[in-house]
């Protein structure tokens, strides 16, 4: 992988973990926690681990949707 | 061959028309395929754009509808050539029936989107400038300006409606 | 390399869309700023690694944050028509 790549997908992360931490309202966290992980991603397959990514991929929507879930507001299933 | 400066705003502008017009001749406008969808839409709305624009964009967030398909079938023709973009295709299908979707518009867009890119392949294009091109179009209808581009689309769904 | 302007157009797009995505306030703008920078992540994971499964992945890794943001805006549908 480029520089240029490691520094826009590490300021992805970054990005991702502050405004993660800064907002206040449960779904915005969830949304920036998703930004982070998309920064997190390339990283993964620029590793070679598809495999893991993969996994990654499947196993990151499935826990938002439990998240959601579990606080009892997850009523269209989706 | 063409340079790549030259190829990029191309490929952009042909995978613009290629997935809106998947899209509305798949009628994504009309209505929200789910809640969110709907409330997506109503938002933009309430921001200055066009409730049949503000639908479509909140459908392609929540479903991969045929701008998903010419992303994935770009990069299934840049790694393996036509049979990538059919593969891409399958993938998308499979991606549109997790999310609660008929899936027409996206395997649509997919199939004919691999036929276009691998076409252009022959011509001398690169596919890695689809690629580039299908993300700075849907740039432009999600990324810049929604009430813009929902009045955009409003229109072309007129023309058809 | 071949694909480096493609790769350049690929990262900054996803960094603008990811600074739109924080920046904005409200839920139901944010989300097609995040699916913008999706677009942007899938496309970069392929022309990272050139490898057939690198397709699967990209393809996982969309479906996967579609869905996400489908459930997130249904939830808060749901949740405002309770109110």
């Amino acid at each position: 992988m480029i520089e240029f790549l490691q520094v826009v997908l590490a300021g992805i992360v970054i990005l991702g973990a502050v405004a993660t931490a800064w907002s206040r309202d449960p779904f915005n966290k969830l949304i920036c926690l998703s930004v982070l992980v998309g920064g997190v991603f390339p990283f993964i397959v620029a590793g070679g681990y598809l495999d893991v990514a993969i996994a990654v991929a499947l196993i990151t929507p499935i826990t938002t949707i439990f998240v959601l879930a579990i606080t009892g507001r997850n009523s269209d299933g989706a | 061959m063409l340079a790549d400066f030259i190829q990029i705003p191309i490929a952009a502008a042909l995978c613009w028309i290629l997935f809106v017009a998947v899209d509305i001749v798949f009628r994504l406008p009309e209505k929200g395929g789910v809640k969110g969808a709907t409330a997506i839409g109503r938002k933009i709305e309430e921001d200055g754009g066009a409730l049949a624009g503000g639908t479509m964009m909140g459908n392609i967030v929540s479903s991969p509808d045929a701008s998903a398909g010419t992303l994935l079938a770009a990069c299934g023709v840049y790694v393996a050539g036509l049979p990538g973009g059919l593969a891409a295709a399958v993938l998308v299908f499979i991606g549109n029936r997790i999310c609660h979707d008929p899936g027409s518009a996206g395997t649509t867009g997919a199939v004919l989107a691999s036929v276009m890119i691998s076409g252009f392949v022959v011509l001398g294009f690169a596919p890695e400038n689809f690629i580039a091109g299908m993300v700075i179009a849907i740039l432009t209808i999600q990324g810049l300006s929604h009430p813009h581009a929902s009045r955009l689309l409003a229109r072309i769904w007129g023309w058809r409606h | 390399m071949a694909a480096l302007i493609a790769l350049y157009v690929c990262g900054l797009i996803a960094l603008f869309a990811a600074i739109r995505t924080v920046v904005e306030p409200e839920p139901y703008r944010k989300l097609p700023y995040l699916n913008v920078m999706n677009f942007a992540i899938a496309g970069l994971i392929v022309l990272i690694l050139a490898h057939p499964l690198s397709i699967l992945a990209a393809a996982a890794y969309f479906v996967g944050s579609t869905l996400e943001a489908n459930a997130i805006a249904s939830t808060r549908a749901a949740v405002m028509e309770n109110d």
